[in-house]
């Protein structure tokens, strides 16, 4: 399962840091790979974000993926950190023979030892991404509810709907809305929900939310009974596999 | 993912100080304990310790936050857990909660139920051993017995994927404080008592058929329980398999046993092998009937619900005269009898038998006799035999496997376990056969007394699939047979046989 947009900012890290916990708190042995350089999601693990050999050394395949996981304080869960050498892996995907298919090869090298795998990734759209159409089977979309943001999905559906070989499931779901906007309003119940799947769920901007980087663990973690913890647990029943 | 490096114990097994421990940590750690957790801990395995011959260990952790399901290795790695809501054992796999951890041990058990292998009650704290980041690197689990009963406090030290160094660290500076480690599987539970085998040629045959005789008993006692409680179905099978073998020793020792075993046990094992015979075939048809119900072409798998529901009433009935037979007087003192008189044998200084004979001259003697059975049985077998002649046979087979297996312990390893492979190629063909005959006239037998109840025609149509396909693999195992008989039959079989003091 993949976070993605185009767009930053929009909740692509909250959601995969805070799906990959639920997913290993339920017993499901979990991975989460955080290709954005910024390494948020690893901040929030309080993982170092560096990888022996960087992203050259993953992709070129010189150090086994296995070599660079590191647990996180949660059971089941397990994170393969971010690297600042990540701003480069198009240029090393692109250096590879199956240029579009290698994260998932990469995966598969560790993929009996995980039931899920989540990955962050950096906003853009590259050679990164279509790796990641190709590795996942979901597509998990975060939209902050503005017309802009709409047209920005429009945009990602018709590049996966291009995209050659396997696609994945784009599930859509509202992120950072307020409910006191009238436009955030409009646009979450006028969204046309037959042209995709849109999550039910609305997960909505709160503070405790933007408290994660701070108290650097997931919200269901540090804040079980918040709403947002309860947000993202009506999220994840939604969107995880059955 | 987080597994063990070390288990630790007090040298002399006796208290551990977490003012110590914390103590010692905290030189290179900001090691930060948890509250206490009493946790009860109940170990799971089938009867016969699956999970721990595959190296798993699963148990059910009650604390009063909720209870869960944790599976990992025996060395503490792995480690894997789910919610239970108020789970009862015995259970069979499918009422487990679905995920991982059912999907881990559903192969290892198979039809087996999970049972209470043992039941303690344990105080567990966690220190979390952090780096500057406070992130934790290395965990360590005190866990100290609530009960006088229970094992001996422990500590076990968890490492962290891509932290091993600092687990390194950690377990360095606990050995320091004197602590000792624990052998792998010093904590597993102590297995059932086993007689040694006799492995003398020249002891009296009495002596090595009482050892075994006794074994198989130890095996019925030991499944009758669970075999009552209905716990799983293999408890029945593991008690008819005894009774099998116990029935086919009695028959292999004749010319070393005392009469009274011809004509008092031979007959009464007979019968209680008869006993038991209408449920496990009951129990058979269930356990296949999903598999069966992928040999439908035309009708629907629900078409065999029906089928499912009549064997489920028929079970029911089968079990419920089976259990009382097995509760009765009569059966008490039987197996109270056997055992007077196995005793008894056992303590013959000469054997107690009609002749002074060898255990080595008896296995060479039965593996012969039972190998030209078997070579006899076979070279008459035609293409116009009926069903029945090779039913005999395999019989035949079956007493030639049994006399490999009672006298497994004065004979070839080797050797022996060549020899059963080529036996098992014949089995196999006359299994398929004889299970095909018998599952055909007991599903048209289903089906008429099912349509005495007014049972669908969909039903019954499905049934007719079931036998047209079971047609077709008689058929087959037929048409394998001549070239099983002669794999068996081959020169190099011969010579294992000769090795085995079997063919002449």
């Amino acid at each position: 399962m993949a976070t993605y947009n185009i767009k930053g900012g929009v909740g692509k890290t909250s959601t995969a840091v805070n799906l990959a916990y639920l997913a290993a708190r339920e017993g499901r042995r979990t991975l989460l790979w955080d290709l954005d350089p910024q390494a948020a999601a690893t901040y929030m693990f309080r993982v170092r974000p560096r990888v022996k050999g960087g992203g050259h050394a993953l992709v070129s395949r010189k150090r086994p993926v296995q070599a660079a996981l590191k647990a996180t304080d949660f059971d089941n869960l397990d994170l393969l950190p971010a690297d600042f050498s990540y701003r480069n892996m198009d240029l090393e995907l692109d250096d590879t023979k199956k240029r579009t298919s290698r994260l998932g090869q990469l995966l598969d090298s560790v993929a009996a030892e995980y039931d899920m795998v989540f990955l962050d990734c950096p906003p853009s759209i590259s050679l990164v991404s279509e790796n990641v159409m190709h590795a996942c089977d979901t597509l998990l979309v975060p939209l902050i509810p503005a017309t802009l943001s709409l047209r920005t999905f429009d945009q990602l559906t018709r590049f996966v709907a291009d995209s050659q070989g396997s696609r994945p499931e784009v599930v859509a779901f509202f992120s950072m809305a307020d409910r006191r906007k009238r436009l955030h309003r409009d646009v979450i119940d006028g969204i046309a929900r037959d042209r995709t799947r849109v999550a039910n769920t609305v997960i909505p901007a709160l503070s405790i939310i933007e408290q994660m980087a701070e108290r650097r663990a997931p919200v269901p973690a540090f804040a079980p009974t918040s709403r947002a913890a309860q947000c993202y647990e009506q999220l994840w029943v939604e969107v995880r596999p059955r | 993912m987080i597994s063990a490096t070390q288990v630790l114990q007090a040298a002399d097994d006796g208290p551990l100080k977490l003012e110590s421990i914390l103590k010692v940590l905290s030189a290179q750690f900001a090691a930060v304990p948890s509250s206490k957790q009493l946790v009860r801990r109940r170990r799971l395995d089938t009867f016969d310790r699956r999970l721990e011959a595959a190296g798993l260990m699963l148990e059910h952790q009650i604390v009063a936050a909720g209870e869960r399901l944790v599976l990992g290795r025996s060395d503490g790695s792995g480690t894997m857990a789910v919610s239970v809501k108020d789970p009862r054992w015995p259970a069979l796999v499918d009422l487990l909660p679905s995920g991982p951890v059912r999907d881990a041990i559903a192969p290892v058990i198979g039809v087996r139920a999970l049972m209470v292998s043992s039941d303690e009650r344990r105080r567990i704290q966690r220190v979390d051993l952090r780096n500057g980041e406070g992130k934790t690197v290395a965990r360590v689990e005190l866990d100290e017995p609530a009960s006088v009963a229970a094992s001996p406090a422990k500590l076990t030290v968890r490492r962290l994927r891509g932290y091993d160094e600092q687990a390194r660290r950690a377990d360095r500076l606990l050995v320091g404080l004197g602590l000792r480690a624990v052998e792998q599987g010093e904590d597993q539970l102590p297995g059932p008592a086993q007689q040694m085998p006799v492995t003398d040629r020249a002891v009296p045959a009495t002596a090595l058929l009482a050892v075994a005789l006794s074994g198989f008993l130890a095996t019925m006692r030991e499944n009758l329980p669970g075999l009552l409680d209905d716990v799983d179905t293999e408890f029945l099978h593991d008690f008819r398999v005894a009774v099998r073998r116990t029935r086919a020793t009695l028959k292999l020792g004749r010319p070393a046993l005392p009469e009274a075993m011809r004509t008092r046990w031979e007959p009464a094992f007979k019968s209680l092998g008869d006993l038991t015979t209408p449920l496990r075939d009951l129990d058979v048809y269930q356990l296949d009937l999903p598999s069966m119900s992928h040999w439908l072409v035309t009708a629907d798998p629900t078409d065999l619900d029906p089928l499912a529901t009549h064997l489920g009433r028929r079970r029911a009935v089968a079990r419920r005269e089976l259990a009382s037979s097995l509760r009765s007087t009569t059966f008490r003192r039987l197996v109270m009898q056997w055992a007077e008189e196995l005793a008894w044998l056992q303590d013959q200084p000469e054997g107690g038998g009609r002749k002074a004979l060898s255990a080595g001259r008896l296995a060479d003697r039965s593996i012969s006799r039972a190998h030209a059975r078997v070579a006899r049985g076979g070279a008459l077998i035609g293409a116009d035999s009926p069903a029945g002649d090779l039913h005999g046979l395999r019989k035949r087979c079956k007493e030639l496997r049994y006399a490999l297996e009672v006298f497994a312990p004065l004979i070839d390893h080797a050797a022996r376990k060549r020899a059963v492979a080529d036996l098992k190629g014949l089995q196999d063909v006359l299994g398929r056969f004889q299970d095909s005959e018998v599952q055909r006239h007991a599903m048209r037998g289903f089906a008429e007394e099912m349509m005495a109840e007014g049972t669908t025609a969909g039903a019954v149509l499905a049934m007719g699939e079931l036998i047209g396909h079971l047609d077709v693999a008689q058929e087959r195992a037929r048409r394998e047979f001549d070239a099983a008989f002669a794999r068996f039959e081959r020169p190099s079989s011969l010579q294992l046989m000769h090795k085995l003091g079997g063919a002449r």
